[in-house]
């Protein structure tokens, strides 16, 4: 196991007599992507502003690198690049101007360093252009090359792809991917959307009224639901509907030319074979994971505001 | 400490990229200029005008006989009323005392310009006023503040290189004033005499002092009044994160301090209020409000309120949590 880079030890928050995060405890390890995931007001943005100091602990403390954050803020921000919610700079300075700005507040940070995450991001044409004219694209780069450039040892990024296009998101998914494979960085990413967290994280840790109700591993969670919905495109699909209803005891459904069934990973490659051998003709054949969804709906359930 | 310069570098960096900046310095550079044509094209704007010639002497008994004449009473109807020829000086005593020492008046010129300006230093405090009140608020504003203290830096340094670019811009508008009003009145006025002798009233009392270090000592007064306004404003920016509200508030008791100290004089605590005090000229050129205030009162009165405010600030701005907006 790569080493723990993060702890939070029993966090907890109270605000005006109202627990609003109820005794947070788990480990971020480096190389690993860490999805927070949570319904809206489930408290992440909260921990997150615990994390980097924003709001001060009621209770616990978070240890970065093996300073505390309460006790020894300097030392462990060191280790710590983030952007909590958007992007924000300041949009009468060009980008160039921004990452001198935060390049001057970390000690030992060189030109060739900023010229170097800039590259990293793509900006290197618009650079000195001002911010208030970039796209939010533009400016979630920007943000990704200011947490960047202090080499931190952990990532931060609250909502990443909040309000990107789907070009932006594939692309801020691909960096996080590359920081956490190349640079053995540990990456934090919150978002409310289950489908993106797996598509980018090793591990989801899932949130609820404050109350951290699970931590699954992206991979075992895809294993462990045995029953999957597979849709399938192929003619005659009349063919299909009868060769599926005698070989499954699960309903199948039929839409237009397409057949969608239950079905475990195993029964897959027989049927569709199977199908082959009839002679027909196959489009193309999905696995939907809303199994998966369905386990994190029951996990999190009604997300109630107390 | 190299550390702490980087930072006043940033906050200086940021002041200066925003176009509000260079247009509040311009318009202080035409206020300067449009004073000096003024003055240059309608002389009748120089109320300092004296007389100059061989027998000032002469002219400024004259000037006084004809102002004794005045005091007398309500002229006779029908008869016309001379023209007061140097309406600079019309304090009979003040002329007594020149024809007496032999202080020759001068003719108006560059540090008579200098003295004018002075009143361009409200002007100066408007701006700062505007600058402190949004050197935290507008953080939160743009949303920067949350970048800005995840960095392994304290809040108190950042405060505090905060503060010291507020300090830094009112130093630099100051230097501009005073420099550029030099300039200026030297090209259109001349300058007379850099040794000549400067006389005034204090508490009633007739003093003289050497032009250049009274012009000086009044600037560093008047400032006095500006460094407050600004600490105030800086200080509601970082307690309450908004800064149309610190502009807003800074400048009503800006403006209002005067009469709320007129309104409340009677009350025995009155001399204690800010406003009581922060003029400190008066102490230069003037009479104190109240008969108890000396300059050592108002420069303890002016600290405590001083030191309250830096310490709101820092407790405001080190100990609350930074919550979504």
């Amino acid at each position: 196991m790569s080493q723990s880079v993060m702890q939070l030890k029993n966090v907890s928050k109270t605000i005006k007599n109202k627990k609003i995060i109820k005794g947070l405890d788990f480990e971020i390890y480096s190389g690993e992507v860490f999805g927070f995931l949570g319904p809206n007001g489930a408290g992440k943005t909260t921990t997150i502003r615990m994390m980097v100091g924003l709001m001060d602990m009621t209770n616990g403390d978070v240890m970065i690198q093996g300073h505390s954050v309460n006790k020894d803020f300097k030392k462990a921000i060191r280790h710590v690049g983030g952007i909590v919610e958007n992007p924000e700079m300041y949009p009468f300075m060009s980008g160039w101007k921004n990452l001198v700005h935060y390049s001057r507040m970390i000690p030992g940070i060189k030109e060739e360093r900023i010229q170097e995450v800039i590259r990293l991001v793509g900006l290197e044409n618009r650079i000195k252009d001002k911010v208030g004219k970039y796209s939010l694209g533009m400016r979630q780069r920007l943000g990704i090359a200011q947490a960047l450039l202090h080499s931190p040892s952990i990532l931060i990024l609250d909502e990443p792809t909040n309000g990107l296009d789907p070009a932006g998101i594939r692309e801020v998914r691909a960096y996080i991917r590359r920081m956490a494979a190349e640079e053995d960085v540990a990456v934090i990413v919150s978002s409310h959307i289950l489908s993106e967290m797996e598509m980018m994280c090793d591990r989801i840790g899932i949130i609820k009224n404050g109350e951290l109700i699970s931590i699954q591993s992206v991979e075992d969670a895809l294993q462990q639901t045995d029953t999957r919905e597979v849709s399938l495109e192929a003619s005659p699909v009349d063919r299909v509907h009868e060769f599926l209803k005698q070989k499954l005891d699960s309903p199948v459904q039929l839409h237009s030319n397409t057949v969608t069934f239950s079905s475990t990973r195993e029964e897959i490659p027989g049927i569709i074979s199977g199908l082959v051998k009839e002679g027909v003709d196959i489009y193309s054949v999905n696995v939907n994971r809303s199994t998966l969804e369905d386990k994190f709906l029951d996990l999190i359930g009604e997300n109630s505001i107390e | 400490m190299n550390n702490f310069i980087q930072l006043v570098r940033n906050e200086q960096m940021k002041l200066y990229s925003q176009i509000a900046t260079w247009i509040m310095l311009i318009i202080l550079g035409v206020l300067v200029i449009g004073f000096g044509v003024l003055m240059k094209v309608d002389n009748t704007m120089i109320s300092g005008e004296g007389p100059t010639g061989e027998n000032w002497k002469q002219e400024l008994q004259e000037q006084n006989t004809q102002l004794k004449e005045e005091q007398q009473g309500p002229l006779d109807p029908g008869e016309e009323r001379e023209e007061i020829k140097y309406p600079g000086y019309t304090d009979i005593e003040m002329n007594e005392y020149r024809i007496q020492n032999d202080i020759k008046p001068s003719g108006y010129d560059v540090w008579d310009f200098l003295q004018t300006n002075r009143s361009l230093i409200s002007i100066i405090s408007l701006f700062t006023i505007i600058v402190a009140a949004g050197m935290i608020a507008n953080e939160f504003k743009w949303g920067t503040i949350k970048l800005l203290l995840i960095r392994p830096i304290s809040r108190t340094k950042i405060l505090l290189s905060k503060y010291v670019s507020v300090l830094l811009f009112a130093g630099a508008m100051l230097v501009c004033l005073y420099v550029l009003s030099f300039i200026v009145g030297a090209a259109f006025f001349g300058i007379d005499s850099i040794s000549q002798t400067y006389l005034f009233r204090q508490a009633g009392e007739i003093q003289e002092a050497s032009i250049f270090q009274h012009t000086v000592s009044m600037y560093l007064l008047s400032s006095v009044n500006l460094l407050l306004m600004a600490t105030f404003a800086f200080m509601i920016s970082a307690v309450f994160r908004n800064s149309s509200l610190a502009i807003g508030v800074a400048i009503f008791l800006m403006m209002a301090g005067n009469s709320i100290v007129l309104f409340l004089m009677e009350k025995e605590w009155a001399k204690y209020i800010l406003f009581a005090n922060t003029d400190l000229t008066m102490y230069l050129e003037g009479t104190p409000m109240f008969n108890e205030q000396t300059l050592g009162f108002s420069a303890a009165v002016l600290f405590v309120y001083y030191v309250i405010f830096v310490i709101l600030a820092w407790v405001f701005f080190t100990k609350r949590d930074v919550a979504s907006n």
